[in-house]
């Protein structure tokens, strides 16, 4: 059984066996060596001919000719965005001449080594969407996540953090493929994958990368497209991102790097709130019964929990290579505040890269360690939305308060909380320690020229530990009578992965061409043991965080989740003179998420490269490169939730045990489920056009996608009574991405001689997303609707939806009437609120003369349709100076803040809240949470980054000086806090966007 | 040639990379923090656990309280409770009742103006089947044969018997309810196994047949009406829910069965259950110790908890400043129910239970729904039990939900009496009286025989049974619920009240439901 499934891999190392090179003879000699590049890296794929013979150089840059002619020969090396190079040599006969070619890069952009996945490529021969960003063209300034690293730098790639420093972030490429399984690409560090098990080595709400020190990274590579993605089969649906840690050079000196950064960061924009006089107006008019509890303060409650927030970085690095050893330590430090108290990060992290050559070369051994201990202070539940509710006339202190914090009169459940009372009193913080590493080992197998065997062994450790604590003083734990809150949450993430593989470069051409061959295993398993205490009612505060007292209620929860994910895989390439490209790829992943019947899917692709400008019709043209690309893929997603196959006979907890029999005795419910599961299919087809021109500075990419997601991994609704809920989640619906990406680079100036240089990277993508179905059985029916994007305001409001033929997360609104201002027709009150009923205000779409929530339509999405990215990096003399813009176009926001806070209502509770200022527009006197008034373009054009720097020379070493503003300007129409507000795009008290301006120095010791 | 080393090294290499390859291919893991349906039976006590799980599909909304892990999806978990949806569907329409916040669909409900997306009506539909499927899967898996596969002893096997009965008296309570809420609803029993085909829509009058036939048959196998019962399905129960299917068959089948009513109800009134001394312990935080409640959905502080259920109705029912929540045993009010006008100015001075209303600072009139100063909170049911101790926690309460309790039962009688089911005249009066009495306190009050009219009859439910969750249900018993013959306020959107159309007396289906199952048609007038 087993046997038959390596059939075709074991056929492959047989074949193998045949080609051993045969022994010299009489008349002729051998030419061997070496070809490197001016940097004295090896060069693989390199054709090496003499005297008709013709070979291709081996990963460590070797080559063997055999039975050459003795006498005057020219050796010849050519190579892919190489200077061709000759050596003429005399060759005896029975003599073995050993050579080193030396190569110059006459074409950087084809010359360039990608990562792939399970190898690398000149960047010239690549036939799909792939992306390098290196470590001169990152982003600068104030970074703790490697993906801002590569914001607005590639085309199609849509980053969004969260703004709290150190904060979540997701990443899109090319749209999202999922709707209940994560869309999220997979993330490859020094050929170890992580994530792989669902939110796996996640750390309490954090980016998973926050742990990688963004200074120790050397590229960052984006697989686009799906063939190139489809290696990695069940993970590749939303691309691979490869990242490549920083190591020690070949025949470098030992050398210590040290860079320090301070930051200060001021917070831009905020929610737009009525100011005292104001709410003191609106109070009056509107609930005159409260006006008692106002008093005469002035008080700016964001300003109170605001601060301009400092921040400071250590970077020490030591590298250096011996004869077969290269090495390099790095020492990392970071603190970071964030605007609003308490959040910020700390981070100490260590890094070790160790390469170490043996057996004569052909053994290479790879050593990567990361280690970091990450601590996070959360901004504790609440904090941001009371502080947009605390009325403005009221103090902040009060001596007769409790602990000295002013609080609205009555203690009612629905009175805000004082924030600073809540930004001094509560933590909520996370102790996250990551261990990550992993040991490569090539080895050139001797005997078979070409052959290369691969280990890749690595493990990601993670423990996490959160702790919340809410003494019972605060106003949130006296008013609902929890008498003071703590939360634990302890988890141990593992990942561990073996990855053994086989490459085969065959040393002559194979046919017409030169082939590559890729075959291996994977298999990586994932566990995590959450223990998670919730104690309410404490005995005393004393302990806070430190310790758990008697409580009136503690529960205790343990979670084990584990899985599994088994792999093969295979790939070739086949280059004919670098004009035919042709690469396929199989994987076949067997998943433990996966149901029985479906346990294992099978994940092709293909794509050829046409390079046009080696044509003899286009040679003389003015294309120096000119290449046509297309593929096809199929790739999966198995990033869903573990078990879903397993019918659980889920136990209550203490809060829902029911009285049967005389006692309360606890519960089992079966849940829904469908046993045959499997992962969600995308389908991927890409045509793409790489292009530079000769004598002019300008190379540049285009590409065409269409991605075609099916066997959606979705909970739907299921017919009444079928099923064990009414929701079911089945592998059921489909959705499209569409889009068209440019990248331009254009290095408008050398800058030789210290003149003015300028290189100016442009790169803008569009992406249309479609849901085309939900349940293709119910054709013809009415359209299926599912609500998702839960806001503020009213207790399970809605405001997106997911429906065929619109975009997922589509808004879900009420069509406002509006008048020659373009503002909610007003209908006022003697007050002067504005009570228009829901039928003059809201368009009846279903025309049946009422008002009600099935007049509600899909109307615009989160989504941008454009994102457009552009950097400019300018030197001149010793100075030099970058920046990013970044612009969304078409991408909507629903302002939550506006729609919860914009109604004369809500100072009718029983402690007034404050209101957004949208209501000296609107009037409304009741919330209009449905209201597409509250939907708001958020397109915008931003400078996310400016760096100036200096270089000069210190005790004869380069040194650099350099300052940076991050978020320098926004321009948009959006009237909220920042219209990037998360991928939903739901403005719902998110962290405000932060300007920071760092100032740092690098120097060499 | 190659050398041997060269061999070795080949042989060595591949043999570890195909090693890598052979060692594993099971992509098999088994959920280890989770009993999966291969061992959950393997404990005697998993039958009782599982029949109290579709007991408490009624009281709590997913098996972590008071919210998480939910039953049901597509609404927020703490309006997905039974009860609460339940409840709101019978009160807030009607006129004794408006609840003032503006969640999403919810203001349409005090209006009758929803429609088919109205998260509400989806919730409460995919509730009543929940608890149709918890309890299908329950008969399936205590089966006869599958109690012989695992071995079961013969005594709890006789027990088990009991225990099906008492599945088969929740399945029929929820098909009741969604008989009388959504009219024609597929009727889809144990037969039917998990991931079946949509199954076909039945019409009223089969529900109804399957509804009287599951009672008949398993009545008398339910058990006795004993405390240490309380809270299951006794026979007294089985026969109160046959007793409100007859009422209320004319409606459902166009036939009516006074006469069937009478009877189902003289076994109730026969039955141990007795009308509490205290007329307010039946809504108080230890309503368990009344004699008078034939069938609650129970709920604790701190063991059956919920954001619905009483949690919900006593919460809501308290705002102000005036009101204290601590009067009521909770911490925080959640300033949203307040009674209609109608059903406030029906009762007279001296009735005992107008005792609770709080009138101070409120407008008899509701001028605006969402003005929690406008209409009088009935402030019914209270966290405090009879002797004033506070319930076992501030924020989810003790009390238990009556969803049936004698007092009704004696009213039923008076109306299958007065409508022409047989039963002795005399004794429905004595039944009436015996409800003013024990509210005024004295016996000046009592009606006399020619007073006990229909009119009469279903005042005197709204009086007694205020807020208890049976008001649509009796106005459009009584012809009275849409239409124009009796406006109330709020009723069809405005103050005054308009008429509405009578298709308004049943609800729509789900309009995702229609589409999950093409076999359905959606009422007339949706």
């Amino acid at each position: 059984m087993l046997m038959r499934r390596f059939g075709s891999y074991l056929a492959l190392a047989a074949g193998l066996l045949g080609a051993a090179p045969l022994a010299a003879q009489g008349g002729t000699g051998t030419v061997r060596g070496r070809v490197v590049d001016d940097g004295q890296r090896p060069l693989q794929g390199v054709t090496v001919s003499v005297a008709g013979k013709t070979v291709l150089s081996s990963a460590s840059g070797r080559f063997v000719l055999t039975e050459v002619p003795a006498g005057p020969q020219a050796v010849k090396a050519r190579r892919l965005g190489f200077a061709p190079v000759s050596q003429d040599v005399t060759l005896l006969a029975g003599q073995t001449l050993d050579l080193e070619l030396v190569m110059t890069i006459q074409e950087v952009q084809l010359a360039e080594i990608v990562t792939t996945g399970y190898g690398e490529q000149t960047a010239g021969s690549v036939t799909g969407a792939v992306s390098q960003v290196s470590t001169e063209e990152f982003n600068k300034g104030r970074i703790v996540s490697p993906a801002e690293l590569i914001a607005a730098k590639v085309p199609g790639v849509q980053i969004v953090d969260n703004n709290e420093p150190g904060g979540g972030l997701a990443i899109r490429i090319r749209g999202a493929t999922s709707i209940n399984a994560s869309s999220e690409p997979l993330i490859v560090i020094d050929g170890m994958p992580i994530g792989t098990s669902n939110g796996g080595g996640t750390s309490a709400g954090r980016d998973a990368l926050n742990f990688l020190n963004p200074n120790e990274i050397e590229t960052i590579t984006v697989l686009r497209d799906a063939s190139a993605a489809a290696i990695y089969g069940a993970n590749g649906a939303n691309g691979v991102v490869l990242v490549t840690t920083k190591a020690g050079k070949a025949r470098q000196a030992p050398q210590v790097e040290y860079t320090v950064t301070t930051s200060a960061s001021e917070v831009t924009r905020l929610p737009t709130m009525l100011n005292a006089d104001q709410f003191r107006a609106a109070v009056t008019t509107f609930a005159p019964n409260n006006a008692a509890q106002l008093r005469n303060e002035n008080t700016n409650w964001f300003g109170q929990v605001g601060r301009t927030a400092f921040g400071q970085e250590h970077t020490l690095a030591v590298s250096g290579s011996s004869d077969r050893t290269t090495y390099r330590l790095s020492l990392n430090y970071l603190n970071q505040d964030g605007v609003i108290q308490p959040a910020g990060v700390e981070r100490i992290g260590i890094g070790i890269n160790l390469s170490q050559r043996l057996l004569n070369d052909r053994l290479n051994v790879k050593l990567n360690l990361r280690g970091a201990r990450n601590s996070d202070q959360f901004l504790p539940g609440g904090l941001l939305g009371n502080t947009a509710q605390m009325g403005p006339t009221q103090p902040v202190f009060d001596a007769a308060g409790v602990g000295g914090f002013y609080d609205w009169p009555g203690n009612a459940l629905t009175s805000p909380d004082n924030p600073v009372a809540i930004s001094q009193l509560a933590v909520d913080r996370g102790i996250t320690f990551r261990g990550f590493g992993n040991v490569q080992a090539q080895y050139s197998v001797p005997g078979i020229e070409g052959l290369t065997a691969n280990a890749n062994l690595g493990f990601d450790v993670t423990d996490v530990d959160r702790a919340t604590f809410d003494p019972s003083t605060l106003h949130a734990q006296r008013k609902t009578g929890n008498g003071g809150s703590t939360t634990r949450r302890n988890q141990s993430l593992v990942n561990a992965v073996v990855e053994t593989y086989l490459t085969y470069n065959a040393p002559g051409k194979v046919g017409p061409g030169a082939l590559e061959l890729t075959g291996g295993y994977s298999y990586t398993r994932s566990s995590s043991n959450e223990l998670r205490l919730e104690a309410n009612g404490l005995a005393t505060d004393f302990l806070g965080i430190n310790g758990v007292p008697a409580a009136r209620v503690a529960q205790n929860f343990q979670d084990i989740q584990e899985s599994k994910l088994i792999s093969f895989f295979g790939r070739a390439n086949y280059n004919i003179d670098d004009k035919y490209l042709l690469a396929f790829s199989l994987r076949r992943d067997g998943s433990s998420r996966f149901g029985p019947a479906n346990a294992w899917g099978m994940f092709p692709s293909a794509s050829l490269g046409w390079r046009l400008s080696e044509e003899s019709f286009l040679k003389g043209g003015a294309f120096s490169d000119l290449k046509l690309r297309a593929s096809w893929a199929r790739t999966g997603n198995q990033a869903f939730a573990n078990y879903q196959q397993y019918v659980a006979f889920l136990p209550s907890d203490q809060g829902t045990s029911y009285f049967f029999n005389g006692q309360f005795i606890p519960t089992i419910r079966p849940n829904a489920v469908d046993p045959n599961i499997k992962w969600e299919a995308t389908r991927t087809v890409n045509v793409g056009l790489d292009f530079a021109f000769k004598g002019l500075p300008v190379t540049g990419t285009i590409d065409v996608y269409d991605k075609e997601t099916s066997d959606l991994i979705f909970t739907v609704p299921v017919a009444a009574g079928t099923n064990l809920s009414n929701f079911v989640t089945t592998n059921i619906g489909s959705m499209r991405n569409r889009g068209v990406e440019l990248g331009l680079s254009i290095r408008a100036l050398e800058g030789r001689n210290g003149g003015l240089g300028w290189t100016a990277d442009f790169n803008a993508a569009r992406n249309q997303n479609e849901l085309l179905s939900i349940n293709p059985a119910a054709v013809g029916a009415a359209a299926q609707r599912i609500l998702t994007g839960e806001v503020a305001g009213g207790v399970g409001t809605t405001i997106q939806v997911l429906q065929p033929g619109s975009p997922v997360n589509s808004f879900f609104v009420y069509q406002t009437r509006r008048g020659p201002d373009g503002l909610p027709i007003r209908v006022n009150n003697p007050a002067g609120a504005n009570v228009a009923s829901d039928s003059a205000l809201y368009v009846d779409q279903n025309g049946d003369n009422r008002i009600n929530v099935d007049d509600r339509r899909a109307f615009r999405d989160p989504a941008p349709r454009w994102i457009i990215g552009h950097s400019s990096y300018l030197t001149y003399r010793k100075f030099d100076l970058g920046f990013t813009l970044r612009a969304w176009l078409g991408n909507y926001v629903y302002n939550n803040v506006a729609s919860n806070l914009g109604t004369y209502a809500e100072v009718g509770r029983a402690s007034p809240y404050n209101l957004h200022t949208s209501v000296l527009q609107t009037g409304f006197a009741g919330p209009q949470y449905l209201s597409d008034f509250y939907v708001e373009d958020g397109s915008f054009l931003r400078m996310d980054n400016l760096t100036l720097g200096y270089s000069f020379d210190l005790n004869r070493k380069p040194a650099r000086f350099f300052i940076t503003a991050q978020n320098v300007f926004t321009i948009t129409g959006y009237s909220g806090v920042d219209p990037t507000a998360g991928l939903r795009g739901i403005d719902n008290n998110i962290f405000p966007r932060a300007r920071t301006f760092t100032g740092g120095l690098s120097l060499r010791l | 040639m190659m050398n041997r080393r060269m061999r070795r090294a080949i042989a060595g290499t591949l043999a570890l990379t195909a090693l890598g390859a052979t060692a594993c291919t099971d992509t098999t893991v088994e959920p280890k923090s989770a009993v999966t349906e291969a061992n959950a039976f393997t404990s005697p006590l998993a039958y009782q656990q599982f029949l109290a799980r579709v007991y408490s599909g009624l009281a709590i909304s997913g098996q972590q309280g008071p919210a998480g892990r939910g039953d049901i999806q597509g609404i927020d978990e703490g309006f997905s409770q039974y009860v609460r949806l339940l409840w709101s569907a019978q009160q807030l329409p009607s006129d004794e009742t408006v609840l003032g916040w503006g969640d999403v669909g919810l203001p349409e409900l005090n209006t009758q103006l929803w429609g088919s997306a109205n998260p509400f009506l989806v919730a409460l539909y995919y509730r009543v089947f929940f608890q149709v499927s918890m309890a299908n899967e329950f008969l399936r898996q205590t089966a006869d044969a599958r109690l012989a596969e695992r071995g079961v002893a013969a005594g709890l096997q006789a027990e088990i018997q009991t225990y099906r009965a008492e599945a088969r008296f929740l399945r029929a309570l929820s098909y009741y309810h969604g008989m009388d809420l959504f009219g024609s609803i597929p009727l889809v029993d144990e037969t039917f196994p998990v991931g079946s085909t949509p199954p076909q829509q039945a019409t009223r009058q089969q529900i109804y047949d399957f509804v009287v036939s599951e009672l008949t048959a398993i009545i008398p196998n339910l058990p006795a009406s004993t405390p240490q019962n309380y809270g299951r399905a006794t026979r007294a129960a089985g026969q109160m829910l046959l007793a409100k299917v007859y009422l209320n068959a004319q409606v459902y089948t166009g036939t009516p069965r006074w006469s069937e009513a009478r009877q189902a109800v003289e076994q109730v009134i026969a039955s141990p259950h007795t009308l509490d001394p205290n007329p307010r312990r039946p809504f108080m935080a230890d309503n368990h110790t009344s004699p008078e409640i034939i069938f609650p959905v129970i709920q604790d502080g701190v063991r059956t908890r919920t954001w619905g259920g009483m949690t919900f109705i006593i919460h809501a029912s308290c705002g102000g400043n005036q009101m204290q929540d601590s009067n009521f045993g909770i911490s925080g009010c959640w300033w949203g129910l307040r009674m209609k006008p109608q059903a406030f100015s029906r009762f007279s001075a001296g009735d005992g239970r107008a005792a609770t209303f709080f009138t101070s600072g409120q407008t008899v009139a509701v001028a605006s729904i969402g003005d929690w100063f406008a209409g009088i909170p009935a402030a019914k049911f209270s966290n405090r039990t009879s002797g004033g101790a506070a319930g076992s926690d501030p924020t989810h309460v003790d009390t238990d939900f009556p969803m049936f309790r004698l007092a009704d039962a004696y009213l039923m009688y008076a109306e299958a009496v007065v409508r022409g089911g047989g039963g002795n005249p005399a004794l429905a009066l004595q039944y009436v009286n015996a409800l003013r009495e024990r509210a005024f306190g004295n016996n000046a009050n009592n009606i006399t025989a020619p007073q006990l009219t229909l009119d009469f009859i279903l005042d005197e439910r709204s009086r007694e049974l205020l807020w208890e969750g049976h008001r649509r249900q009796d106005l459009v018993r009584f012809g009275l619920f849409t239409g124009g013959t009796y406006l109330w306020s709020w009723k069809g959107g405005t103050q005054a009240g308009v008429a509405t159309a009578a298709f308004r007396n049943l609800y729509p289906l789900p309009a995702s439901e229609l589409v999950a199952n093409p076999n359905l048609t959606q009422n007339p007038g949706y």
